[in-house]
């Protein structure tokens, strides 16, 4: 049959047949009169042919592509147990209540009655941070402060291990084998030979004494008149290094005070410091009062925060302050810059390098002070209340940079990035896990990096809360993009939905009065999808041996001049 | 819509029918891939087709004894399956989700025929299910149940709740979205709804 004969799509007795009529001849759906009629006009006509086996071709394209084995089965239906959804549910539930219960424990039993007793106490004027750390009635609550915060950890530690080993939960024997080996875990750690702990109300290393490696303190009085030949961790009402420590000083104390040489580098959290002696190092404290005595030395650069920041004595390199009142009477051999409420540099000072100060008002200089340069000052203008267009021009740069981070990571793990936008479709799940990570790892963390589990897991663990801290805002954006936009996980469009649902997410976080709150929720809900998404990377899957599916082929080709009996 | 060549475990089926729970074991390890994978391609996420999975096998377990042993055990497990997706799609609203209300008053636009099979030439089996994911919920329902389980129009009808004449017609603009979002991005367009 030669082609001009078989087209004859336009011939008046015979028109051609339509697609709807064609499909239901490939699906047998016609009966046998009517598919006789389309069986004999593909004969003669190329066009419908052509469209004929291109809707078979069709059919089989959608049959082999649902049938294509992508995906192994996830273990946790591996086997068949009924109670698993369930308790799915219940463990969300578990994870929030538990959650909001720790935050409302920490609220009334602690913050709460703390913001009391000082603005009972006149202490009312004071910033938070410095009500929670820095105030000297602190410490009245630390002992159980910390009890509550191990509670948290080993709570978050059991989470993550029923989470690891959901799939095994229907056996009762695994899963109290799971808790109580992580209750063990935390009851018999032992620390590193190199470790000493010391624990009692006074703890004193004497003159002569030298302590082998790191030590680990914690009482109300310590004293430090001999030698640590390691860094040294305290927890203390008092601290007084009058000795030498060959490494650094990490403390969280009430009052500190070191008359004696710190080879390392000192790290306070505390309510007064009190430098008489040497540190070889560099100096960061945070505190309510801090005091370099005019025999102290500092051997390198200086970071304080706090209340009060008196510099008597010598710093070898720069300083960088942010305080209320600051007075400067002593020497720094480097840059001075601070922020803060005032600043006074008296007689006897000398600053080699540049002065730099941001305040309410100028500093005071004593005419016999010796700078390097005349002291730069800013003023420093409260807008408490007010958003001026810098405040919205740093909102769009910042969101630009949340945009570009959200391309950083698409691109870099751009089945990761779908994945965790997915998982935020899931509020309620990322949202109760958010809760959970945002406090709970955050403590646990800190814990690890003070206690016996160590730094490496704290800092390890710290810095992935970062950055799925950071990323939080993105991954809410991708899914708001998504609900604005439609679903499309091709990697631009995906990305288009991430610029768009960013850009809204930052628009309701700039909102007055709400957007505190907005972006709080924003943050929780984020990193609890990122959670989720990572538990369910790391969740085992089966081997790819699953059986075939059991069910039958696409119908075997038709040929064209085939009737089938139709209904 | 027993699978060729594979002989339904009927045993199995009789002694889980029981209450034999390694006999139900076996037969949830047979199928519990495919009706995975049927639900993988049904529901919207991962999530939704693993908990789909699970609620459809307890289901099934409770309805075992219901179970017509003269008729085939594949039709009537995805037969269950179809209707579950179904009903959890559609409590979430999401039915609508693209869908036409009235599929009476559709009108498509007959494709070019050589375009037609140009375009499904070129598509692989992952570009094909991932177009599927961007199809309103009727129509990836609808192209579900017919060319992964097989089903009947009538098992379709019954399924989505329309009259079994307009099934071809749920089709037929189901495979026009899939061709619209296969033509997405490249020079191939073929026709659409009009």
């Amino acid at each position: 049959m030669s082609e001009p004969e078989m087209n004859r799509d336009n011939r008046p007795d015979d028109p051609c047949v339509d697609e709807m009529t064609l499909l239901l001849y490939v699906e047998r759906q016609l009966d046998r009169e009517a598919a006789q009629g389309v069986s004999l006009h593909t004969q003669t006509c190329t066009r419908c042919l052509t469209l004929l086996r291109a809707l078979d071709r069709e059919s089989r394209l959608l049959t082999r592509s649902m049938l294509e084995q992508d995906e192994p089965l996830p273990a946790r239906l591996a086997e068949f147990h009924e109670q698993v959804k369930r308790n799915m549910q219940w463990i969300w539930g578990v994870v929030f209540g538990l959650a909001v219960l720790g935050v409302y424990a920490l609220y009334t039993g602690y913050i709460e009655p703390w913001q009391r007793q000082f603005e009972q106490a006149g202490f009312g004027g004071s910033n938070l941070l410095s009500l929670m750390v820095f105030e000297g009635a602190f410490w009245k609550g630390w002992e159980s402060m910390f009890s509550l915060f191990e509670v948290l950890a080993i709570m978050v530690i059991a989470a993550s291990g029923l989470f690891a080993f959901r799939r095994y939960w229907r056996r009762g024997s695994a899963l109290a084998v799971v808790v109580a080996s992580l209750g063990l875990l935390l009851a018999v750690a032992t620390p590193s030979s190199a470790t000493e702990f010391r624990k009692s109300d006074t703890v004193t290393i004497k003159k002569d004494e030298v302590i082998k490696g790191d030590l680990f303190v914690t009482g109300n009085h310590v004293r430090i008149e001999g030698e640590v030949d390691g860094d040294v961790y305290a927890f203390a009402e008092q601290l007084e290094v009058s000795g030498r420590i060959n490494g650094d000083l990490i403390g969280f104390i009430q009052s500190e005070r070191i008359s004696g040489v710190v080879d390392g580098n000192v790290r306070s959290l505390a309510n007064n410091v009190t430098i008489t002696g040497t540190v070889e190092r560099n100096v960061a404290v945070w505190n309510q009062s801090f005091d370099l005595d005019p025999n102290g030395k500092i051997n390198r650069s200086l970071i304080a925060g706090g209340q009060t920041v008196s510099l008597d004595g010598k710093v070898a390199r720069d300083l960088l302050g942010f305080f209320e009142n600051g007075t400067i009477s002593g020497f720094v051999g480097g840059s001075v810059r601070a922020r803060g409420k005032s600043l006074a540099i008296v007689s006897g000072a000398e600053i080699d390098g540049k002065t730099a100060f941001e305040g309410p008002k100028e500093p005071t200089v004593s005419a016999d002070a010796k700078l390097a340069s005349p002291v730069q000052f800013t003023k420093m203008e409260h807008k408490l209340h007010e958003r001026g267009s810098g405040y919205y021009i740093w909102r769009v740069i910042w969101t630009g940079t949340f945009i570009l981070f959200g391309l950083v990571l698409a691109g870099l793990m751009p089945k990761f990035a779908t994945e965790t936008v997915e998982s935020a479709g899931q509020v309620g799940a990322s949202f109760g896990l958010g809760v959970l990570v945002f406090f709970g790892v955050l403590i646990a963390a800190i814990i690890a990096c003070i206690t016996i589990v160590g730094l490496l897991v704290g800092l390890s663990s710290l810095m992935l809360w970062l950055v799925m801290f950071m990323a939080a805002e993105v991954v809410v954006g991708g899914i708001v993009g998504q609900w604005i936009m439609g679903r499309n996980d091709e990697f631009w469009p995906f990305f288009l939905r991430v610029v768009v649902g960013v850009a809204a997410v930052r628009v309701i976080t700039s909102l007055p009065f709400i957007g505190g709150w907005a972006a709080f929720a924003v943050t929780v809900w984020g990193m609890g999808a990122i959670s989720l998404a990572l538990y369910r990377r790391l969740q085992p899957t089966l081997a790819p041996n699953i059986p075939p599916v059991p069910m039958s082929p696409i119908n075997s080709p038709l040929p064209p001049n085939t009737t089938v009996g139709g209904l | 819509m027993s699978a060729p060549g594979k002989t339904e475990p009927i045993e199995l089926i009789a002694r889980a029918r029981t209450g034999d729970t390694q006999a139900w074991g076996d037969l949830y390890r047979e199928f519990a891939p495919a009706i995975f994978r049927f639900c993988r391609r049904a529901m919207p996420t991962r999530e939704d087709a693993e908990d789909a999975t699970m609620e459809i096998f307890m289901k099934l377990r409770d309805k075992l004894l219901q179970y017509d042993t003269s008729r085939s055990f594949t039709a009537w497990l995805y037969k269950v399956a179809a209707n579950h997706c179904w009903d959890m799609l559609r409590r979430r609203k999401a039915r609508h989700d693209k869908d036409m209300d009235d599929i009476e008053d559709v009108a498509l636009e007959c494709p070019e025929p050589n375009q037609l099979e140009k375009l499904i030439e070129e598509r692989t089996g992952e570009e094909v299910r991932k177009a599927l994911d961007k199809l309103g919920m009727r129509a990836r329902m609808a192209l579900v149940m017919r060319y992964y389980s097989d089903m009947s129009y009538d098992e379709i009808a019954d399924a989505l709740g329309v009259r079994r004449q307009f099934v071809g017609v749920v089709l037929l603009r189901a495979r026009h979205e899939l061709r619209q979002a296969l033509g997405e991005g490249s020079a191939i367009a073929v026709g659409g709804a009009r």
